[in-house]
């Protein structure tokens, strides 16, 4: 079983540093002759880098596919690390252009300034910061990867706020325990003031769904876009006091790579501005449930949207 | 502030320590013992469960292990217990079945963990039994049956004493192994003592990481030591009997 996927990751390995080398080296010379194979794309490569877990590799798919589509000259590095990996790299030069979420952005470059579940906020906090840093957040996508309050379909609550009187047991991880915008903000008494009738730690991931289906817990602390909710007939509860952040898609890219390519801004608004919450729910199903590849769901999509 | 910037301290020690806690300043604040998830709780839950593997394991290894040692039967089932026994990933078979668990409405606790802290308990205890019998003094055994004893009683009256010191060497194992590796229940829905592992892992709180780590190490340790002690307290006959006699007391004997 387990054979044949090393294998697949080594060849992948070995192929994604092949082409890293001879991009490399067309790179230099592209700047010099100032042409490549593209049509309105005359500047230097744009590697996009996805972050480990299968939404952001294929986002990065989405985002990669459609530029190389557009005539740009992109090349798909292979997934690492995560937020914090992806903000290094784009600090030194390693990776031009990653997709991100604005919340997790503020909550990395400034973890003491206030959240919002207004993405206008939050980019108007985490804006300046990225261009200190030489980079450029681009216009965020309404698709909004963030916190969901879960429970079973049958319960009569429909905000978050109904959870008060109804003596639930809460089931989340453990960083959730820790933090204002999760259960000590469901349990202050000036933000949501709810009391639970009992707490479990579940591991984040579909451990939290088996246990609210088993009806072991009552409602879970989980994510917008994961596709178990809907498998599981689950319903997503309204933050009605806007306490989750607001995290929207939003591709975050180099300053002077953005200014090197023509069009280039324009283009990933546009597409930015055609991903919905609902599509990445449909990925990550493609992904995590029929376990098909990122770059395969990417294309799809793209195609049936008539974007390739 | 944050949305939830308001939050008191009543809520935050109920939720979570302090991220910048040092290990011992938690572990020796009266606090982190009591409540719901104080150590004191976690280590009954941990203590209850590795006891009800252990008692399982033992009431299921060793009658087999000694009946097919007795019969000279089940040179596989111990090879087995030696190589494929040992390479159960406990982790794995707790986590494969806790979905199944959830789906069948047994709870994500405690059929799966126990399950997977059994298959890990058996091997050594089932294996040392069977070794223990089977090499139990030949002598003693023929002497029991010149004598009239009849074959259950050889087993019971003579083999088993003479392999007992082996056989809770066998269970010291299985216990020390259970005790190290019950924490991981609280990666699988549950609590017990490797919580504060988990919660300091989730939490970004190295002081909870280690301090759980240590009293997972403690009790591990402790439990090696107890059976050590029970070993010691064995009847003395028992004792001088088992496997680990020394050959001149028999010369001095006989």
């Amino acid at each position: 079983m387990s054979r044949p996927k090393w294998w697949r990751i080594a060849l992948a390995l070995l192929a994604v540093t092949a082409i890293a080398g001879a991009c490399g080296g067309d790179d230099d010379a592209s700047d010099g002759a100032g042409t490549d194979g593209g049509g309105e794309s005359a500047g230097p490569t744009i590697r996009i880098r996805g972050q480990e877990f299968s939404e952001n590799m294929t986002l990065a798919e989405v985002y990669g596919q459609y530029l190389a589509a557009r005539g740009f000259d992109v090349e798909i590095l292979t997934p690492a690390g995560f937020r914090t990996e992806a903000l290094d790299a784009l600090e030194n030069g390693q990776v031009d252009l990653v997709i991100d979420y604005i919340g997790g952005q503020q909550t990395a470059l400034d973890p003491d300034s206030e959240t919002s579940s207004d993405p206008d906020e939050v980019v108007s906090v985490i804006e300046p910061l990225l261009e200190e840093k030489g980079l450029t957040l681009l216009e965020p996508s309404e698709a909004n990867s963030g916190d969901a309050l879960v429970v079973r379909g049958d319960s009569e609550a429909e905000k978050i706020s109904d959870l008060a009187g109804l003596d639930y047991t809460f089931g989340g991880a453990s960083e959730c325990y820790e933090r204002p915008q999760c259960y000590l903000g469901f349990t202050d008494p000036e933000v949501y003031g709810i009391t639970f009738a009992d707490t479990r730690t579940i591991e984040f991931g579909p451990q939290l769904g088996d246990n609210l289906a088993a009806e072991q817990v009552d409602v879970v602390m989980w994510g917008t876009t994961a596709p178990q909710i809907e498998e599981h007939g689950f319903k997503i509860l309204e933050d009605d006091k806007g306490l989750f952040p607001a995290q929207n898609v939003a591709p975050i890219i180099r300053t002077e790579v953005l200014e090197a390519h023509e069009g280039l801004a324009e283009a990933l608004d546009e597409l930015s501005a055609e991903i919905s919450t609902d599509d990445l729910v449909e990925w990550n199903r493609a992904t995590d449930i029929d376990k098909r590849e990122p770059d395969d769901v990417a294309k799809e999509w793209l195609e049936s949207r008539g974007l390739l | 502030m944050t949305p939830g910037g308001g939050h008191s301290a009543a809520v935050l020690a109920q939720a979570a320590a302090r991220r910048d806690i040092g290990v011992f300043e938690w572990l020796f604040d009266p606090a982190s013992w009591t409540g719901p998830a104080g150590i004191l709780r976690s280590l009954g839950d941990t203590a209850t469960l590795c006891a009800a593997v252990i008692a399982a394991a033992v009431a299921i290894a060793v009658p087999l292990g000694a009946v097919l040692a007795h019969l000279r039967r089940g040179e596989v089932l111990a090879t087995w217990a030696v190589t494929v026994g040992r390479a159960v990933p406990t982790f794995a078979v707790a986590g494969l079945l806790v979905p199944i668990a959830l789906r069948r409405g047994w709870g994500a606790e405690p059929v799966p963990i126990f399950t997977a802290l059994l298959l890990l308990a058996l091997p050594p205890i089932f294996l040392n039994t069977y070794t223990a019998v089977r090499a139990a003094d030949p002598a003693a055994v023929d002497a029991a049956r010149a004598i009239g004893m009849r074959e259950r009683a050889v087993l019971l009256r003579v083999e088993l004493p003479l392999a007992a010191t082996t056989v809770l060497d066998g269970v010291r194992v299985a216990a020390v192994q259970v005790v190290a590796t019950e924490p991981i229940r609280a990666f699988l829905g549950g609590d017990g003592l490797g919580r504060y592992v988990r919660d300091g892992l989730g939490q970004n709180n190295d002081g909870l990481v280690v301090a759980g780590a240590l009293l997972i190490a403690t009790f591990a340790a402790a439990t090696g030591l107890a059976f050590t002690a029970v070993g010691r307290a064995l009847p003395e006959g028992v004792r001088r009997s088992g496997a680990r006699r020394p050959r001149t007391e028999r010369k001095e004997r006989t």
